[in-house]
């Protein structure tokens, strides 16, 4: 019997399933795993490879108009506010006033295009790759990291996600990958702080450890073990230093002001606050895009929110020296329509929309494929998500090419079979 | 010795009680003494030959006395019960001194001959391997497992001591006997079906509720398994009307998905690959996926598009849009779509091939008829391919559902029966359960064999399958306190330690809270909603009034948006807490109505909270199924659920004076006393004299029971199921 590597490991997993009687996604198979990632060779060097340790990734949730912000048109459909020029020498939406002196600092893709003009499916494709199914779950890119390169944190998780649910973004892996969620990033981590003195927190888990110790020795089984790390690096987190990585108001009034006394703002100070504290992808979710009414009036909160935001980020990563190693990353479900609706607004538009990239190794004052002169079709050099995905894999070091088998024995990739876009990098 | 079958007829006869004889005659290879001398019945080696008072004998071993009868098993695993005045005066001697082997003695004695086979082939398994099974279960470890496994929480401690306490040597077939008919029992199965269907309370814009209902009313009636399975399949009409149509509705518009979901379900027949392109590993093609998607061809469930009662959606339209303002109108039209979902059957088949179609066998948008998929060379002789002729399209959902349903089908029964099994053991004889593939690579293929054909023989009774499953020594084992090796099948020493489901977590939460009454309220939920749709869109004056009290009736039936929390109105809740006293002080409160509430967490059982509850709430941060994705609850732990345990809001209730727990444990008359309460509430046993010590130390040095029970609670000892 002779069989391709995808079927070898398959094989070999299969094997180990069969015989352990549980799922395996480790141990077992990186042999297998190995085996076929030398014979496969997936490429692991050219521009811009692994120059990103971290990654904040910005969800625009609604629909982010791409005319309005990322990618501005003269005409008939310009919108509300006129392009305004930029330090890079190209335009920006008349609402990106901040941004536009950051301009030197982004690389933005203008010929994004989607399938999925449906809000939450369209979401969970651009955070994952792949259509949702009712048969699997697939990992979002903070999942895949830890996945290649394991935990980034001796306590902390490795992935955080900020104003949204973690929405099973661990995928098929472990729980453990899962990112973890901060609601509201004013009040930090939930029941965080003990439901009792010190002193009774003490002498509690004194006795817990007493009296659970006959039962951790009768069944040293792996998820036991696992329960008793999970309150040991609770306890750890709880009383530590760690712990304050999630307190924004640590951070000095000034500054919180300059990205924004919004859930947005707030959102993006607490990633820079998580990835310095060594949290490798932090996920940040900014509402209100889905502007089918009276877009004027929405954008001038939710884009100045956005501007203002993202122009404090990039400004604060740079000064820490950090821009150069964390790649930040602007994207949303789909783009809205060219044409201004009957109610002043703008509906789906998956056809075309644009995202945008900083730090990371990504270049400065650069802009990728194009939209029409109406913002309607991809004029020049489509890229689906599947591609906007592998470019942030990519900045991050990860084997997108690499076929990972999920638990049900299907294989999968770091966005799908997507082709990074390597000219994005400098 | 006189012959097997005449011993039994005729100590049936001296016995003078109308035995059943085994029902068919013992398959050779448990029957064979010679070839298994030693190990059926299981793990009871101690095989004698007993002899009565007229010198007849019979070769059995002793499974103890009760009411002047003794019980003797023989070697096919009957056990027979004969009065002990019936045995040579020796023999009654040595009863008297014996120790009863085993685990008690069965109600019933067919249901002991066909635990004992499954024995005997798990411990054939075993032996094989060279491996020994576990010790049998002390009576408190069973009696905790075979309550959360059976009725999904722990027993109270009332419930715990009645069965320790009890002396009766057919204690723990009478428990099994018991829970499979308490409420417990559906509200646990429910939630396993829920996790496996994704039972959720909204999708496509309308709420499931009869859906939830009706499949609560099966396991309510226990109705068999192929026949709800059918049901679903099979079901016409609105969802409004007919819960059942749930099923399909739940992918209304997605054919696809849902018959791949429907295949793994059933079946465990994995071919999500195949939706896409050709299955790289196993057998089916793109092709046959298509062709078995073809039986649901002419079955209509996209129901986007909206209906009034009897009204053409041209008038329907009509009638919306004179609604006064665009609130009302968007309300209407919700419901108009609420209406509209529905399975109707239509007189094409209209499925084809897709656009990318690759392969040579066909073209891309070819049409597609109907054809069954096997397993093995033969499987289209058995009856229940025999039986799919008919090509009239609307009734190709009816045959597949009973070729699917078939006891003759390749795969049914062993599925149901696999996951049931998984249920009580931890692991499936054959993972995962969605995927049976080849049967021969499972960890036993004889036991799998075996279980769907008993699964076949209860007629998919699965009340019969589970009381069957737990009156097996091997269920009865203390659990695997050993990781398996990397590479070695687990092969059954007994049930896996498993940490409790979500909902075992929660509802055992509850029932420390609350007791007994934890299982009383009920959520009846769909009557009400399709009330509250049934609009009549003919009639344009009162339209308005009909759509505003319709949304009224939504909001106070619990049913806003995000808010939906049982059946409490956010009023009510709210002034329940204000009393800060639990509802459950009150001895008048009818809690089938209303749930008893403590510190604003509503402790009902989780198959009556909304499905799946919000994403802080308890049972989802401790992995309650979003219910997107099939089978998807987990026992994983995390950093925000071991908080959640640590600070969270059950912890809060469990140790507040109003919770029942605390208040037995304060009530008691010693120090000693009140920690062996809790240790019985939270452990179904009593502790240890260095746990009591332990206990008592900490309590001198400034803790209260209060803090105990904290501890008891974020014990590795109470989340796992022993």
């Amino acid at each position: 019997m002779t069989l391709d590597p995808l079927s070898r490991r398959a094989f070999v997993e299969r094997a180990a399933q069969a015989t352990l009687g549980v799922t395996v996604l480790h141990g077992a198979s990186s042999a297998a795993r190995a085996a076929e990632a030398a014979a496969a060779a997936s490429p692991t060097s050219g521009p811009g490879f692994g120059k990103a340790k971290r990654v904040i990734f910005l969800q625009m949730v609604g629909g982010m108009t791409h005319i309005d912000t990322l990618d501005p048109k003269e005409g008939p459909t310009q919108g509300p506010v006129a392009p305004i020029a930029t330090k890079a020498g190209f335009q920006l939406g008349g609402t990106m006033v901040k941004l536009a002196e950051q301009a030197d600092k982004i690389s933005i893709i203008r010929s994004m295009s989607s399938k999925t003009g449906v809000h939450a499916a369209g979401q969970y494709v651009i955070r994952t790759g792949y259509e949702q199914r009712g048969t699997i779950k697939h990992p979002a890119i903070g999942a895949w990291a830890q996945h290649f390169q394991g935990a980034s944190h001796k306590t902390l998780p490795s992935t955080v996600c900020i104003n949204r649910q973690p929405g099973a973004g661990n995928g098929f892996f472990p729980a453990s990958f899962a990112p973890l969620p901060i609601l509201d990033p004013d009040a930090g981590l939930q029941n965080a702080s003990f439901d009792a003195p010190a002193d009774t927190v003490q002498k509690r888990m004194a006795l817990l450890d007493k009296l659970d110790g006959g039962f951790r020795d009768r069944f040293q089984t792996l998820p036991v073990k696992s329960y008793t790390e999970f309150y040991e690096n609770t306890m750890r987190i709880m009383s530590s230093e760690d712990l304050k990585a999630f307190a924004i108001a640590e951070e000095p009034q000034e500054l919180r002001e300059k990205y924004g006394m919004n859930k947005l703002g707030q959102g993006m100070l607490l990633a820079r606050r998580l990835i310095e504290k060594g949290i490798r992808v932090v996920e940040v979710a900014g509402g209100g895009w889905d502007m089918h009414n009276d877009i004027e009036g929405a954008l001038e909160d939710k884009a100045a929110e956005l501007d203002v935001a993202l122009a404090a980020l990039l400004d604060d990563l740079k000064q820490r020296g950090m821009l150069d190693s964390t790649l930040v990353v602007l994207c949303s479900e789909f783009g809205r329509g060219p044409k201004i609706n009957g109610n002043g607004g703008r509906d789906h538009h998956p056809k075309v929309f644009s995202t945008l990239f900083a730090g990371g190794g990504i270049k400065g004052g650069f802009v990728y494929g194009s939209s029409d002169k109406g913002g309607f079709e991809v004029a020049d050099k489509q890229v689906t998500i599947q591609d906007f995905l592998s470019t942030v894999g990519w900045s991050l070091g990860l084997p997108v090419d690499e076929v990972v088998m999920s638990p049900s024995n299907r294989p999968f990739t770091v966005g799908d079979k997507g082709k990074p876009v390597l000219e994005l990098f400098a | 010795m006189k012959t097997f079958t005449h011993w039994i007829v005729s100590l049936t006869a001296i016995a003078g009680i109308a035995f059943a004889a085994p029902v068919a005659p013992p398959p050779s290879a448990v029957a064979a003494p010679a070839a298994a001398p030693t190990t059926a019945p299981a793990a009871n080696a101690v095989f004698r030959v007993w002899t009565d008072n007229q010198g007849r004998k019979l070769d059995a071993t002793f499974r103890g006395l009760q009411d002047g009868n003794i019980f003797l098993q023989v070697r096919d695993g009957f056990v027979h019960r004969l009065p002990l005045a019936k045995l040579s005066a020796e023999d009654q001697q040595i009863a008297a001194t014996l120790k009863p082997e085993g685990l008690g003695i069965p109600t019933d004695p067919n249901l002991a001959q066909q635990a004992a086979k499954i024995d005997f082939l798990v411990n054939g398994g075993l032996a094989k391997a060279g491996q020994k099974p576990n010790p049998l279960a002390t009576d408190e470890q069973f009696i905790r497992r075979v309550y959360l496994d059976i009725a999904g929480r722990i027993p109270t401690r009332e419930e715990a001591l009645e069965f320790i306490t009890d002396s009766s040597v057919s204690k723990r077939a009478k428990v099994i006997d018991k829970l499979i008919t308490s409420d417990g029992y559906k509200s646990h199965l429910f939630n396993y079906l829920a996790d496996m269907l994704r039972v959720s309370d909204e999708a496509n814009k309308a709420r499931y509720y009869t859906y939830q209902d009706w499949l609560k009313v099966q396991l309510n009636e226990n109705v068999p398994w192929d026949r709800l399975v059918q049901q679903m399949m099979t079901a016409d009409g609105k969802l409004l009307d007919n819960g059942a149509t749930g099923y399909l509705l739940r992918d209304a518009g997605m054919r696809l998905d849902n018959l791949s979901l429907t295949l793994s379900t059933f079946l465990g027949a994995n071919v999500s690959c195949a939706q896409c392109h050709d299955h790289p590993f196993a057998e089916w093609t793109q092709h046959e996926f298509y062709q078995m998607a073809a039986f649901f061809g002419a079955s209509e469930t996209y129901g986007a598009k909206g209906s009034g009662k009897g009204m053409a959606n041209k008038e329907m339209r009509q009638a919306i849009m004179s609604l006064p303002d665009k609130r009302l109108q968007q309300q209407a039209k919700n419901i108009a779509r609420v209406n509209g979902l529905q399975v109707v059957d239509t007189e094409e088949n209209d499925l084809k091939l897709p656009d990318d179609y690759k392969y040579k066998d066909a073209k891309p948008g070819d049409k597609v008829a109907p054809k069954l998929i096997t397993w093995g060379k033969n499987d289209t002789h058995l009856r229940s391919y025999q039986e799919v002729k008919t090509k009239e399209p609307s009734e190709l959902r009816d045959q597949f559902a009973k070729w699917m349903t078939s006891p003759e089908n390749p795969r049914f029964a062993m599925t149901i029966a696999n996951r049931m099994w998984k249920r009580f053991f931890g692991v499936g004889v054959r993972e995962p359960v969605t995927d049976l593939d080849d049967v021969n690579a499972s960890v036993n293929p004889a036991l799998l064999q075996h279980l769907a054909s008993e699964m076949v023989r209860v007629k998919f009774d699965l009340k019969a399958f589970t009381r069957l499953l737990c009156n097996t020594q091997c269920y009865q084992r203390e659990a695997t306190s050993f990781e398996p090796e990397a590479g070695s099948a687990y092969l059954f020493p007994g049930p896996t330690l498993r940490r409790m489901t979500a909902e075992q977590a929660w509802d055992s939460c509850s029932t420390l809270v609350v007791g007994h009454h934890v299982d009383e309220f009920k959520s009846w939920r769909g009557d009400k909603y399709a009330k509250a749709m049934s609009i009549d869109f003919t009639n344009p004056s009162t339209l308005a009034d009909q759509i505003t009290n319709a949304m009224q009736s939504m909001r106070s039936n619990g049913g806003g948006k995000g808010k939906a929390n049982a059946n409490v109105s956010a009023k009510k809740r709210r002034m329940m807490q204000q009393q800060q006293q639990p509802s459950m002080a009150d001895e008048d409160a009818d809690f089938r109505t209303t749930p008893p509430m403590l510190g604003g967490l509503v402790l009902a059982r989780a198959s009556e909270l909304p499905q799946p509850e919000k994403d802080q709430h308890f049972l989802r941060q401790f992995g309650q199924s979003d219910r997107q994705i099939a089978d998807s609850g987990n026992d994983e732990g995390s950093i925000p659920q071991v908080m959640m345990l640590m600070n969270g809001e059950a912890q809060s209730v469990i140790s507040s004076n109003g919770s029942l727990v605390l208040k037995t444990a304060t009530e008691q008359a010693s120090q000693e006393a009140s920690i062996e309460s809790l240790y019985v509430s939270f452990f179904s046993r009593k502790p240890k004299p260095t746990e009591v010590a332990a206990a008592k130390e900490a309590l001198a040095a400034g803790l209260a029971l209060k803090d105990l029970t904290w501890v008891l609670f974020n014990t590795r000892e109470f989340m796992f199921v022993e």
